[in-house]
């Protein structure tokens, strides 16, 4: 009788029939564990209170990177598009913006081809090489006030340390890869790096002087105030030296010469294919935000508002002083938001049945309690005005470094090269020589 | 399960095992001191296979690069991909089928590539073409010449890793060949002259599609080249790269606009006059660089001279027959005859021999982009792996005409 009952039972019903005693049992055992062990557990927690911080930041900044990733190549698609005169992706979710998801899933669908000849070991440690280097140096730069992995005073020398290590993995690619257009790819990567590392370190010693730090965030504690105490106004030429040296950092055209596709076919990343070949990818589009992210820090005044909220904004709600209050807007205040939201479409039109109105004015209550928890949010907390900020900036960035790609054809590398030493390295040097002159002017003063 | 070990780069038995899958190009034994010469490497050189699958060799062309570092100093091009033996399948067809057979010549531009071998047979068989027929000619020719210059300006772009002009210019590109299919019926190989006239007359789809993309033309042609005239990075990347001299480009039988690039202002349309053009007004632009950046600019201004015949073949376009009374079968008498047309890419020229019956004797056929592919063993060596294919692409060869 049993069995006659289990076969007539859908796939999911048999799921739901097998799988709720067993998540009960689960459970029980995990709450008798989490009650014998939660006091041992809190007291290492606090007793390790920046390992863990750090161990949370690490995880969360590896997990932010693929909605970031996905944010920007949806991002360049579209724009790109609209550069082109195309439509650009508009299947895959509304105005295609899943498109970036389905190539994730693509690229880990394929096959993850090993040429015969290539050097094993190092051809599949590179894409990890290249792409473990862009959160670590996420991890220095403050998104918010409070909301960064770790602030130490040589922060900006380490990312500059980390950030060159990513050429590493390139050349490990490349070698390893037992082709030749791999290995031009490759080659310059290391050349290119070696270039312009030099002018886009240099670039910012004029703001280290100015800061008297390398503490990314003291930087950015440094700018605050409105639009005209941003660093961008004391260091233009550091700006623009930043910029251009970051474009080569991050491999974006006009200077993306390692993975020139007219020239080297795909450069370094020639022989890699399936979920390796989108380690490289993934990295190129995190590192564009991180390098956007670190102009944003250093030039823009990171997370700060550009202006001071113009009339003082103070939302005082004590939840626990309102008393019969709170049960009126937890219990009845979604009803009477629904009738009220609703009720205009239901007097207005004759087409629309009153249930659907009733639908329209919950969906409508809730798009506002949405919204209005955001604005106080955004206006309470610090952390997330900051955060909404510092992204706007740094999307910005991201922006100008996609509209150019769209835009702009390639740098020759000899030309690249030249630009570098001639131009670009005078030219910091020229800056850290006025900036300082103009600091111990102002200090002997 | 263990997997199996893999040898080291060093065994011998892995390097026969790759060479046995393809991985190590082997080198072909040497038939001419040339070949010896080319696959002899010296101190830090080495050989570089591009394409035939190559993002950018335009077709299907292999060559195969001998470089010291970036810098190229050898290369050897591997023709012959594309291959039909068309030459052949003319004299085993008879003169209307073979019209057809010698469109994918230049796929790009194949007008241009019926249009020199029906002259040819015209003067075989005394034919006089329509006046109307010859108009028409001369207007869709133009047409395809601005698609092809258009196709042009994209892939340079492209080659020196713009990605967007070969959109923009793909706009223009395809108007034309949505009007050119209007009147002749298809969008790329279109197979529409005929010998004594053309296939159809023009039609009112193709009049007021060619009426609306004239009032914008020039305007949208301008803004698609703005795009590249004045910026920085194409400029300094085109100019001064591939300089083609005079006296070269005359040595090499260099046509069309890569000649004219290089100054000498010799252009078939008017130097041999044929069809109609003695009757319309056109410049001959010349530029004296003979650079890449010379041959990119002089194909747009070629660009605004046909806009200025197709104006003129619109306002002068008289009334009549679009073919000439001619027998179904044709069969010419035993002689020979030359024509040459002045084609996007230079001279397009026609040699038929004629035996007295419905087919060729022997058709040969002059083709440019040949003439053109060769110059790349002069321009190249010197120049970067990254201007091998700017350089290729500013001859703008097709590779189809090449391999004929």
């Amino acid at each position: 009788m049993v069995s006659a009952y289990w076969n007539r039972l859908s796939l999911g019903s048999r799921a739901i029939l097998v799988l709720v005693p067993v998540l009960l049992v689960v459970g029980a055992v995990l709450t008798v564990a989490a009650a014998l062990l939660l006091g041992p557990l809190l007291d290492f927690i606090n007793a390790n209170l920046p390992l863990g911080r750090f161990v949370l930041a690490a995880t969360a900044l590896i997990v932010i990177t693929i909605p970031i990733a996905f944010l920007i190549i949806y991002m360049e698609l579209k724009v790109i598009a609209a550069i082109n005169l195309r439509v650009g992706p508009d299947r895959v979710g509304p105005f295609g913006a899943l498109m970036s998801v389905v190539h994730g899933l693509k690229v880990l669908s394929k096959e993850d081809f090993t040429p015969l000849g290539v050097d094993v070991p190092i051809f599949t440690l590179a894409p990890i090489v290249v792409f473990a280097s862009i959160p670590l140096t996420l991890l220095v730069i403050p998104f918010a006030p409070g909301l960064y992995g770790q602030d130490f005073n040589l922060a900006l020398l380490y990312f500059f340390a980390i950030g060159g290590m990513s050429v590493v993995g390139l050349m490990m690619a490349g070698w390893a890869s037992f082709n030749k257009y791999s290995l031009l790819g490759a080659l310059r990567a290391a050349a290119q790096a070696i270039s312009y590392e030099l002018p886009l370190t240099l670039s910012v010693v004029g703001i280290i002087i100015l800061a008297g730090t390398m503490s990314l965030n003291s930087i950015v504690h440094q700018q605050a105030g409105s639009l005209f105490d941003w660093n961008i106004w004391k260091q233009p030429l550091g700006f623009i030296i930043f910029f251009i040296a970051a474009t080569a950092e991050a491999n974006r055209t006009p200077l993306d010469m390692t993975e020139a596709d007219q020239e080297l076919v795909a450069g370094f990343a020639t022989e890699y294919s399936g979920m390796r070949f989108g380690f490289f990818f993934f990295a190129e589009y995190v590192n564009v935000f991180v390098v956007s992210a670190l102009s944003a820090v250093l030039f823009f005044g990171g997370w700060n508002a550009p202006f001071d909220w113009p009339f003082p904004v103070t939302v005082s709600l004590d939840p626990g002083g309102l008393g019969l209050g709170l049960i009126f807007l937890i219990a009845l205040a979604p009803v009477v938001g629904t009738i009220i939201l609703g009720l205009p479409f239901w007097l207005l039109s004759s087409r629309i049945s009153t249930l659907r109105a009733l639908v329209t004015g919950f969906v409508l209550f809730n798009l506002l309690i949405v919204a209005a928890f955001f604005g106080w949010a955004f206006v309470s907390a610090a952390w997330v005005s900051g955060l909404v900020w510092m992204m706007l900036k740094t999307f910005v960035f991201v922006f100008i470094f996609v509209q150019m790609r769209g835009t702009l054809p390639r740098v020759r590398v000899d030309q690249l090269m030249s630009f570098a030493w001639k131009w670009l390295l005078p030219a910091s040097l020229l800056n850290i020589f006025v900036t300082a002159t103009a600091v111990s002017i102002l200090a002997n003063r | 399960m263990t997997t199996p070990t893999r040898p080291s780069l060093d065994d011998p038995a892995l390097t026969i095992a790759l060479e046995h899958a393809g991985i190590f190009e082997p080198i072909p034994m040497a038939r001419t001191e040339r070949q010896q010469e080319f696959y002899t490497l010296g101190d830090g050189e080495m050989l570089l296979n591009m394409g035939p699958q190559h993002p950018s060799t335009h077709g299907v062309l292999r060559v195969v690069l001998k470089i010291s570092g970036e810098q190229v100093v050898d290369l050897d091009p591997v023709l012959g991909y594309l291959h039909r033996g068309v030459e052949k399948i003319a004299e085993n067809s008879d003169f209307h089928h073979i019209i057809s057979q010698l469109d994918p010549l230049e796929y790009i531009s194949s007008l241009f590539c019926e249009w020199s071998p029906v002259m040819s047979f015209e003067k075989l068989l005394d034919v006089q073409v329509p006046r109307r027929a010859e108009y028409i000619r001369v207007l869709t020719g133009e047409l395809n010449r601005i698609a092809s210059h258009m196709l042009f300006l994209g892939w340079y772009a492209l080659d020196l890793g713009g990605i967007t002009p070969i959109l923009w210019s793909f706009a223009e590109r395809d108007e034309i060949m949505e009007m050119l299919a209007a009147v002749t019926g298809a969008k790329l190989l279109f197979n529409y002259f005929r010998i004594g006239g053309v296939n159809g007359d023009l039609n009112h789809e193709f009049m007021s599609r060619l009426g609306d993309w004239m009032g914008r033309a020039g305007a949208q042609l301008e803004a698609g080249m703005g795009l590249l005239n004045e910026n920085e990075i194409f400029v300094r990347r085109a100019r001064g790269l591939g300089v083609l001299d005079r006296e070269t480009a005359l040595r090499m039988c260099t046509t069309g606009p890569n000649l004219r690039a290089s100054g000498v202002p010799f252009d078939i349309r008017r130097a041999h006059p044929y069809s109609v053009y003695p009757e319309l007004e056109f410049d001959i632009p010349t530029r004296n660089e003979g650079d890449s950046l010379a041959r990119y600019l002089l194909r747009m201004d070629e660009v605004r001279q046909s806009l200025r015949i197709i104006d003129q073949c619109l306002h002068q376009m008289p009334d009549g027959p679009i073919m000439a009374r001619l027998p179904r079968l044709l069969r010419p008498r035993p002689g020979r005859a030359y024509s040459a047309v002045e084609g996007p890419r230079g001279q397009y020229s026609c040699y038929a021999m004629s035996d007295g019956t419905d087919q060729p004797f022997r058709l040969r056929i002059h083709d440019p982009s040949f003439l053109h592919l060769q110059l790349v063993g002069l321009l190249m060596p010197g120049n970067l792996i990254a201007d091998t294919m700017a350089i290729m692409a500013s001859l703008d060869p097709v590779m189809g005409g090449v391999d004929k």
